[in-house]
């Protein structure tokens, strides 16, 4: 056991075998409750098998955590010498991707699932692509299924060239990438060394996650603190309410609300409704500032130090990557875009070049329009007034999903802010 | 493809708000196909309290955001937004 702890994200294809890894990874570790355990054993001796049937508990799993009276989605927990790690299973549709980047549980670093049987396919593209986007660490690749090519050493290498192409492709250093073969259903290379891959002699899954290196909170950077809502409350006042991403809120400290561009001394904090003399990232707060009214701040401002204040972008300049838009874009287009807590109309006032896929080069400057599956660095003006960071300063407020039509269109990283 | 719980944050508008009587109405807001697997409640600061439903939805019917503009409409919500996302 360890306290040192990491959100790990598990992408890949539909079908390429995900949920049998986190099974895998959950049984192995000893993860798996007790009595889901015991209640397999005892169906299993009733109807005469014996053994242990892994995919058996995966089915039992799920379905005891659909019948559970709550389901904590952050309970998917397993342990390993060096990490307490908690999974981000990530839904394929790619609807939640807007979730993904505004809700609260970012990965620290992903394990890739590509089918030895299948190699790269659609969606190992996209997750590929916002895992980068999202900032993941470290990849470890996990060639999947290695028991359907009957443990081959070329289709294996053939797997991990396709990756390496598309990693690339994405700019993602294939030297914080690290590939493994392994059978999530059968168990080879996850917790034990496969005789079947005597051709490798690499870490096995459980070495891997536990060389990650450690993730180190965000508290070296100035204060981030995104208001997601504005009370007033009898005999305090004004409390705005919301998750510190990044820094330390102190009482004492002199802030500023941006883009509201309104200040004052932080008078009380409150977390689980006790008083609390700081608040650090990943706490939920609502707090108090001397002479602010309910009115002069709200939901989507960003609370920083007035010494160091939120970032509020005149333009800004971002490397997007179109995932579903039934036509094309192009210079004028102005949907919404979901950063942080706020919801503001941009205008992506021109697209400045197109990015290659297969070689991950400038393919065309000033293109007329992207499109489907196009990545491409645009310029984008907020409507109204919109904080927001570069991405290589604070990546917690650097991210955004562009929504139009009821639909995730695009996510991007902000690559540079000229300010206002 | 399977379905996904999401855990959604549903601020109320002032501390004074019943809470037992807003998760009624959370309950009878949400559109077909989603379901509320339990509710957890957490003390956020000055007396308000944050409802956590946990929301079951169908990993291809197009994401959450049903549910979010059914929740945002009930009386007495402030805000909703979604906290974490996870397949099942």
């Amino acid at each position: 056991m360890s306290d040192r702890h990491q959100n790990l994200a598990i992408i890949g294809h539909v079908d390429h075998g995900k949920s049998t890894l986190v099974g895998r990874l959950l049984y192995e570790t000893g993860s798996v409750p007790e009595h889901v355990i015991e209640q397999h054993k005892e169906e299993a001796e009733e109807k005469g098998k014996g053994g242990f049937e892994f995919a058996y508990v995966m089915d039992n799993l799920a379905e005891e955590r659909e019948r559970g009276v709550t389901i904590d989605i952050a309970h998917q927990e397993f342990s390993t010498d060096e990490y307490e790690f908690t999974i981000v299973d990530c839904p394929g549709h790619r609807d939640f991707v807007k979730n993904m980047i505004t809700g609260a549980s970012q990965a620290d670093n992903a394990v890739l699932v590509v089918a030895a049987d299948d190699g790269v396919a659609p969606q190992t593209r996209e997750h590929v692509f916002l895992a980068r986007t999202l900032g993941i660490g470290e990849l470890i690749v996990g060639v999947n299924k290695m028991d359907l090519v009957d443990y081959n050493e070329a289709d294996y290498e053939q797997v991990v060239s396709e990756v390496e192409d598309l990693l690339k492709q994405v700019r993602f250093g294939t030297e914080d990438a690290s590939f493994i073969p392994i059978s999530a259903f059968e168990g080879d290379n996850v917790a034990e060394a496969s005789e079947n891959t005597d051709w490798y002699d690499g870490d096995i899954l459980l070495e891997a996650l536990n060389d990650l290196p450690e993730p180190e909170p965000p508290t070296d950077a100035p204060l981030r603190l995104p208001i997601q809502d504005v009370y007033t409350i009898d005999g305090i006042g004004t409390v705005p309410v919301g998750r510190v991403e990044t820094g330390i809120l102190n009482v004492g400290d002199n802030v500023s609300f941006q883009p509201s561009d309104v200040g004052g001394e932080v008078k009380t904090v409150e977390m689980h409704h006790e008083e609390v003399p700081k608040a650090d990232p990943g706490d939920n707060v609502g707090f108090n500032v001397r002479g602010i009214g309910k009115d002069d701040i709200r939901r989507g401002d960003v609370c920083g130090p007035a010494d160091d204040p939120p970032t509020v972008a005149e333009t800004f300049q971002a490397q997007v990557v179109v995932m579903q838009h039934p036509s094309v874009i192009t210079a004028g287009y102005t949907p919404v875009f979901h950063a942080h807590t706020a919801q503001v109309a941009c205008t992506i006032e021109s697209i400045d070049q197109k990015i290659d896929p297969s070689s991950g080069e400038v393919a065309e400057e000033n293109p007329d329009f992207i499109q489907n599956g196009d990545a491409a660095v645009v310029t984008i003006r907020p409507q109204k007034p919109l904080s927001i960071e570069p991405s290589g300063e604070i990546p917690e407020l650097g991210s955004f999903a562009i929504r139009d039509m009821g639909q995730t269109i695009a996510a991007g990283k902000v690559l540079d802010v000229n300010e206002r | 493809m399977g379905k996904v719980a999401a855990k959604i944050k549903v601020m109320p508008n002032s501390p004074d708000v019943d809470l037992d009587a807003l998760q009624e109405r959370l309950e009878g807001s949400l559109p077909e196909g989603a379901k509320i697997n339990g509710v957890e409640r957490d003390d956020v600061a000055f007396g308000l309290v944050a409802l956590f439903p946990t929301v079951i939805v169908p990993d291809d019917t197009g994401g959450t955001e049903a549910v979010e503009e059914a929740f945002s409409n009930v009386d007495d919500v402030e805000s909703v937004s979604v906290e974490n996302v996870g397949r099942i």
